[in-house]
């Protein structure tokens, strides 16, 4: 009522000529007095108004003594002020440092924080500016409860593992991608100083929208535009930095290894070999590890230009960056070129048209990863130390005594040439048409279109001391070159159109009605050839005609998939008064890699929300915010490949016929298909508490969650009589029960300003059914004891370690006879192994549980201090009781390095409980999978620190500067781990069933960092 | 400029019911490339290579699916014993052997397996070629080769466990705990599948050489005559003998010794012959993708002659070829003894082979000269396993004849087998004369002597009721043992779906 009355006051004014004047002043910033650009002044109910110019200076027209003025600026309180007799009025806004008043994306469409019932978690620009992350993930990590982001591999480029709330599947847990509301495989595409924020949609109500995607969460992205009525702004930031290995393991030197092996050859009853007569002769010998790492350059330039008129937005920008890898430098190296245009016009007041434009040139080379037998990391740690890097003529030398895999990797390094090339665009054209008030109809139209071309060679090389002789391991020449190249084209398009209707039934019932389609289709095209024998070995000329004879040498292969995906949504979302919050969806999913038996699944969700403190009767003066929430949802994953309900026939299932025995092809689905196949599906159940104090000042999230998975997919055994190897089928389950909290603190001492944040997230995994019969499954089969060391089972968590258990070291033969028989050649200085059963021989029965590979808890917490232009960031993210079995040292041959620790091994009684006799033949199975590999895989790392400098407006202003920073940042400073490999850091590089077994990871660089931020 | 705007909207709302006008369409999409169950099946080619991948599981030999059929009807029986390295060695064939066997052994296991690996190609081939445009006459002859694996199949379940589900398609998932038939049920389909085959299948001399090794009428014939045979349905089997006899696409070879070297694969008297060849490159890690057979590895003595010495002889066995009073002539074809030579691998002598047994199997010994040009030797054997010969077939007539009273058609038939093992030598061998019970007793001895070690004599006791006579010294009650147990894990696997056999 007051409103109207002041309206029609304001309305009377204006239409009386003399009552009109005019006001200028000056905005600035209440916590540095600094001017603030680009202010929206309006004359409160009424569309027009002004903006803020450079100088933080305004000037409207058009007022009178009664008229209001509104002064509004994103991140900063509106502060609104009656004209009265002044002519010059000059404001200080207040920072908002509540969070509840921010517009978080959730799925088809933005909701104020505070009216949110589901459990969604953000990152904005300005948080994803402070650490200058090198890939989109690494912006979730840490900085999002509820959400685990792991690397996989330090290599430049490499995707890391993220999972959000658990790992929901053995399959593909990965959460859903959505950019600029396209759907995406991975993320390397995307250049991360582009976005504008990131949410996930946690609970199964806010991802249910997404149906049968949705399971593993979702992943909003979104990217910046320009805003209205803004100026036009350049921005330039770049960094240039060097990366170092931040640890490496000791090993032995070659004297030390030379004693060792001197020892082992005893103790198998071998003669030592001769030229290790005089360990100490032999010296400190080649370190290996420092021989493959190297110092590592990377950079980023990027140069951005927004902007906005009263009818347009822009957003321009180009990035450059480029990354070599600590071992291998350019041979693992990344380069990305990334452009963006992003811009919107409303052609006319009812229609806004607008595109999201990003295109993207990356070349990543590749060297071996993750794995005991090719990656350089392995050979480094398992090259003897006695062979040099290099012969006296300076080529490579190959060891005399190292086993087939472990060839000298530097050599191995510099034949790798492994390069992927892709060309992609991710767009979307869209148009939103405003029908009536409240209602209006957005359709966008994507695509997201991928070329890559990987190129392969393998070129000649003969490490032989004499060639004519080939004296060379098989590991050490390849006497025939090869090449292959293979290309690949991904397409997606969706079309997408959305209603969506914002209502009120009088002033207390407000609704947000949302429906919606989707069509989409995916293809898969490649095609690609080898040839081998090429007549020059440069890879510059690794091409497949290039050969003597391209014809017959040649192999060619080509090949195409696709799904579709056709969908049906709504939502309605109401709120009482700002009181009680209800949103209900539905979402109907048909998939073409579904069976025809189960073409649509229907995923309904429904939460709540309860804003107690916007109750009368609230009267707790320091708590501003008090939430509480729930929810509860169904979520499919439709990860199950394009094909999986029918079966490949397999030729080769041959016959000998004809009186000249010939063997004649044969072909069957060895599988069974399944018609029935159909999406896996997560039940979740969240409660949660949004809450703040202290005028904003201190916030905090709480969740607690139950995940079900059902209908996982898995090949349980079947019954012999279907005569065929089982099918996939939706037979297992998993449960996932966590709880996660987000704590934040912000306050402002004169000019000094601190912010904390910090979350920690508890995750407890648990396998609730196989299939009928409950068959285990083993996986993460180690080369180094020639066994598997995960099994899954039901009541236990996905991978757990299963092996023996040790008990010290047999001191003397006594002890042998006194313990369950382990094996024939057992000696004194053996590991004793526990007879779990008690039934006198140590054999498979007395296996058990020995690690588990996912974390207590994660977590991570940062601060943040501002201080008359100087900033200071520290972030830290750690993980907490998940372990690491170690399968780096390769037991299985017998003259590998080791790390130092051997040294302390046990010579005599009383010398060593902890590590075994060397032995040549291990007859005791020392090497067996055990607990003695299983370490504590718990870290906390600094994973950024940052230190910067803005200069003053002061000076600025004279150089008509918006905003010139520059600053100094490490990461991976500093770590804290009693992991004794090179890096705790694991992701689950081969899937859930394998997660936590360290093959040889290519560790993560600790990187020095120095970049500016300028806009003009 | 309202108009213009819902127009536009209209517009889009219309084409966004587009892709749900033609949902299905949209939504169904097959594999384009690759061979899968959608895209394969088309073509005469592809039934080709389907009935041919129904063909492998017969070559099947060792687990996790596959048998030897001389496991059991030889080793199984008081011909032979399993013989190896020591009782540790395929202890598990021990103690089926000793009739204290267990219901958990991969052995049984293998079997049930293979068998049902069999029956399920069969099927495919029997559901999908029906569709596949092709010369109606080739397709009907897949379609027969087909029902005839199906029925060698279930014939093997059958005779060895009884009644078996009967997976007469291929399963779907609410079928996996599929129940156990009933005997008769079983043989029933046995019977409808090789009569429709036999109506189906060319005969011997309609295939060109290069389809030797099919499946053809006379062999259908006569697995049909051996079911026949099984059930005691006499005047039938007597009619089917008769038809393959008159049919004159078999004869006996004139030289029994020839039958087992490498030129009597395949000969005159096959009638139905499993094929291996030595020269797969299979290996044992993956012995069902072999051509070849680790039969000859394993029959042959150890030591020097580089065998694993299974299926040793009995000196019962061995002492049949005597009780006419002379050395039958067929013993010196069957059985090696001391200072006979191993082919080109030596003389045979205890100590040569290391190992203390009198007698070792010949029918399946391969001179070193015919093994694998490449390759480990020891999987890919390249002996065929010669399943129905023609004497059997005038054996299984000499009984049913007898069965019908008609002693005279009976005499013909055992004294054609005779008179070829006679070679020549009227000293031996004389023609049968006699009736009744010694007629039937003097086939019994001509099937143990004829096709000794041919994996015949276990289910021949069991069939003729004369098992737990025979047997019984070594262990076996009747009653239990006329059937194997079914293995445990399929008991398991179905939840119980699946029943034990009595006494197990």
């Amino acid at each position: 009522m007051k409103k109207i009355y002041i309206l029609f006051l304001a309305l009377f004014s204006l239409s009386s000529l003399y009552g009109q004047r005019e006001v200028t002043g000056q905005i600035t910033d209440a916590s540095n007095q600094e001017p603030l650009i680009g202010v929206t002044v309006r004359i409160q109910g009424k569309t027009e108004g002004a903006i803020s110019d450079l100088d933080g200076k305004y000037r409207l027209s058009g007022v009178d003594d009664q008229t209001v003025l509104e002064f509004s600026y994103s991140g900063m309180k509106t502060k609104l002020e009656t004209v009265g007799n002044r002519s010059v009025i000059d404001v200080q806004l207040d920072e908002n440092i509540s969070l509840i008043d921010e517009v978080v994306i959730v799925g088809y469409g933005s909701q104020k924080r505070s009216n949110i019932s589901g459990a969604v978690s953000s990152v904005t620009a300005e948080e994803i500016a402070e650490l200058p992350v090198l890939r989109v993930e690494q912006a979730l990590q840490g900085l999002t409860a509820g959400v685990q982001v792991t690397q996989n591999s330090g290599s430049p480029g490499s995707p890391l593992t993220v999972r959000v709330r658990g790992t929901g599947t053995i399959n593909n847990s990965d959460p859903l991608y959505i950019v600029d509301g396209i759907p995406v495989d991975g993320l390397d595409f995307l250049n991360p100083n582009d976005i504008e924020s990131i949410n996930v949609l946690k609970d199964a109500a806010s991802a249910a929208i997404y149906g049968a995607r949705g399971a593993n969460g979702v992943v909003l992205i979104t990217t910046k535009t320009g805003k209205k009525n803004e100026q036009g702004l350049i921005h330039y930031d770049a960094y240039v930095g060097m990366q170092s290995a931040w640890k490496k393991t000791n090993l032995l030197s070659a004297s030390e290894y030379a004693m060792l092996s001197n020892e082992a050859h005893i103790a198998a009853g071998k003669t030592p070999l001769p030229e290790f007569a005089d360990p100490s002769a032999l010296g400190a010998g080649t370190d290996w590890l420092d021989a493959i790492f190297t110092e590592a350059p990377m950079a980023s330039h990027q140069l951005t230009f927004t902007g906005g008129s009263e009818k347009s937005t822009y957003s321009v920008s180009g990035n450059y960056f480029d990354q070599d890898g600590i071992v291998g430098g350019e041979k693992s190296g990344f380069k990305r070129f990334t452009a963006r245009i992003n811009g919107s016009h409303e052609v006319k007041p009812w229609l806004t048209v607008g595109t999201n434009l990003g295109l993207t040139n990356l070349k990543r080379n590749f060297l071996p990863e993750n794995n005991e037998f090719t990656t350089p990391l392995v050979r480094a740690l398992n090259m003897d130390p006695v062979t040099p890097i290099r012969k006296a003529d300076g080529t490579y030398a190959y060891s005399r005594y190292a086993d087939t895999d472990i060839v000298n990797p530097l050599n191995a390094i510099d034949q790798t040439h492994n390069s992927w090339n892709s060309n992609r665009i991710v767009g979307t054209a869209f148009g939103v048409i405003k029908l009536a008030k409240g209602l209006q109809f957005r359709s966008s139209y994507s695509v997201d279109a991928t070329f890559a071309q990987q190129d392969i060679f393998f070129p000649r090389f003969d490490l032989s001391n004499d060639p004519n002789l080939s004296d060379a391991p098989a590991g050490e020449k390849n006497l025939t070159n090869s090449v292959v190249i293979q290309h690949n084209k991904w397409q997606t398009w969706q079309w997408e159109n959305v209603l969506t209707w914002e209502t009120q039934i009088g002033s207390l019932h407000h609704f947000t009605i949302t429906g919606g389609t989707t069509a989409l289709e995916n293809s898969h095209e490649y095609s690609g050839g080898a040839n081998t024998n090429l007549p020059s070995n440069d890879p510059k000329d690794a091409y497949i005609a290039n050969t003597i004879d391209p014809i017959t040498s040649q192999s060619a292969y080509s090949g195409a998939d696709e799904s579709s995906l056709l969908s049906f949504f709504g939502r309605v979302n109401y709120d009482l008064n700002d009181r009680y919050l209800l949103s209900a969806a539905l979402r109907s999913d048909g998939s073409s890699r579904f069976g025809a038996n189960n073409r649509f699944g229907t995923f309904p969700s429904v939460s709540a929300g309860w804003i107690i403190s916007h109750e009368e009767f609230w009267n707790l003066p320091k708590v501003d915010f008090l939430k509480i929430r729930a929810s509860w949802g169904l979520n499919g994953n439709d990860r199950i490949g394009n094909y999986g309900f029918t079966s490949v026939v397999l030729s080769g299932q041959n016959y000998t016929f004809g009186s000249g025995e010939v063997i004649t092809n044969g072909s069957v689905p060895l599988t069974v298909s399944n018609p029935d196949l159909r999406w896996e599906s997560i039940e979740q159940t969240d409660i949660g508490l949004d809450a703040e104090f202290f005028e904003g000042r201190l916030s905090l999230v709480v969740d607690y969650y139950q995940k079900n998975t059902s209908g996982m997919l898995y090949a349980a055994p079947i019954p012999l009589t279907v005569g065929a190897n089982p099918p996939i089928r939706n037979i297992a389950s998993v449960q996932n029960t966590g709880w996660e909290t987000a704590l934040s603190y912000r306050n402002q001492a004169g000019a000094f300003k601190y912010s904390f944040g910090g979350n920690i997230s508890f995750v407890k995994n648990k396998v609730t059914s196989l299939g009928e019969g409950g068959e285990p499954v083993f996986a993460g089969r180690v080369q180094s004891a020639n066994a598997n060391v995960t099994k899954t089972e039901v009541g236990q968590p996905i991978g757990s370690m299963f092996g023996f258990v040790t008990d010290g070291i047999f001191q003397n033969q006594e002890e042998i006879n006194n313990h369950a028989f382990q094996n024939e050649g057992t000696a004194p200085g053996d590991i004793r192994f526990v007879d779990l059963n008690n039934d006198g021989v140590i054999n498979q029965d007395d296996q058990t549980y020995i690690g588990n590979p996912i974390p207590d808890f994660t977590y991570g917490f940062n601060a943040d201090l501002e201080w008359k232009g100087f900033d200071l960031g520290l972030f830290f993210q750690g993980s907490q009781g998940n372990d690491i079995y170690n399968a780096t040292v390769r037991y299985d041959f017998t003259y590998v390095n080791r790390p130092v620790d051997v040294l302390n091994r046990w010579t005599g009684p009383g010398t060593s409980n902890s590590q075994p006799r060397v032995n040549l033949n291990d007859p005791n199975q020392n090497a067996r999978v055990s607990d003695r590999f299983v370490e504590d895989g718990s870290y906390i790392r600094l994973k950024n620190a940052q230190i910067g400098y803005s200069l003053p407006r002061t000076i600025l202003d004279r150089m008509h500067i918006q905003k010139f920073r520059v600053y100094a940042s490490a990461q991976n400073l500093i770590t804290i781990t009693k992991y004794s490999g090179m890096d705790p850091e694991i992701g689950a590089y081969n899937g859930a069933l394998e997660a936590g077994i360290d093959r040889g990871f290519y560790p993560q660089a600790r990187v020095y960092l120095a970049g500016v931020n300028l806009t003009f | 400029m309202n108009a213009i705007k819902y127009v536009s909207f209209l517009l889009l709302v219309a084409a966004m019911l587009l892709p749900t006008a033609c949902q299905k369409d949209f939504l169904d999409r097959k594999p384009i490339v690759g061979t899968t169950e959608e895209n394969f099946y088309r073509t005469a080619e592809d039934a080709q290579a389907a009935i041919n991948a129904a063909y492998a599981p017969l070559q099947f030999e060792l687990s996790p699916a596959g048998h030897f059929r001389w496991f059991w009807g030889d080793i199984m029986s008081d011909d032979s014993e399993k013989g190896g390295s020591g009782d540790n060695d395929a202890n598990e064939l021990l103690q089926l052997e000793n009739f204290n066997g267990a219901a958990n052994t991969d052995l049984l296991e293998g079997e049930w397996s293979a068998d049902y690996e069999g029956i399920y190609r069969a099927n495919v081939v029997l559901e999908r070629v029906p569709a596949i445009e092709m010369d109606p006459t080739l397709k009907a002859q897949i379609l027969g080769e087909a029902r005839f694996i199906r029925s060698w199949f279930f014939y093997n379940l059958v005779t060895m466990f009884g009644g078996v589900p009967l997976a007469d398609h291929v399963l779907a998932p609410s079928e996996y705990n599929l129940p156990r038939a009933t005997a008769d049920e079983v043989w029933m389909l046995i019977e409808s599948d090789l009569n429709q085959a036999i109506e189906d299948l060319p005969v011997r001399s309609a295939y060109g050489p290069e389809d030797l090794g099919r499946i053809t009428k006379g062999a259908a014939q006569a697995l049909l005559l051996k079911s026949l045979v099984w059930q005691k349905r006499w005047p039938e089997a007597q009619a089917i003998a008769e038809e393959i006899i008159l049919s004159m696409e078999y004869d006996l070879a004139s030289d029994y010794g020839s039958i087992f070297t490498q030129d009597g694969e395949n000969n005159i008297e096959s009638i139905f012959e499993i094929q291996y060849m030595n020269a797969s490159g299979g290996n044992w890690g993956k012995n069902n993708a072999n051509e070849g057979t680790f039969t000859n590895v394993f029959q042959r003595a150890r030591g020097q002659f580089e065998g694993f010495g299974f299926n040793i002889p009995t000196e019962d066995f061995v002492q049949e070829f005597f009780k006419e009073g002379f050395e039958d002539p067929r013993l010196a074809h069957t059985v090696f003894r001391e200072g006979d030579a191993m082919g080109d691998r030596g003389v045979f002598t205890q100590d040569a082979a290391g190992q203390p047994y009198a007698y070792y199997p010949k029918k399946y010994f391969n001179n070193k000269s015919e093994e694998a040009p490449f390759g480990d030797p020891n999987p890919n054997g390249g002996s065929n396993d010669r399943v129905i010969r023609f004497a059997d077939v005038l054996l299984m007539h000499a009984e049913a004849a007898y069965h019908n009273n008609m002693e005279g058609p009976a005499r013909t038939s055992l004294n054609r087998v005779r008179a070829r093992a006679r070679g020549g030598n009227t000293n031996i061998l004389p023609d049968v004369t006699a009736s009744g019970q010694a007629l039937l007793d003097a086939i019994y001895h001509e099937r143990r002597v004829e096709l000794g070690l041919e994996g015949h004599r276990f289910f021949d006791l069991v069939r003729t009721g004369r098992a737990s006579d025979v047997l019984g010294p070594l262990g076996f009650v009747s009653g239990i043992h006329e059937l194997f147990p079914i293995p445990v894990s399929q008991i398991q696997a179905t939840n119980g779906a699946i029943t034990q056999n009595p006494g197990y």
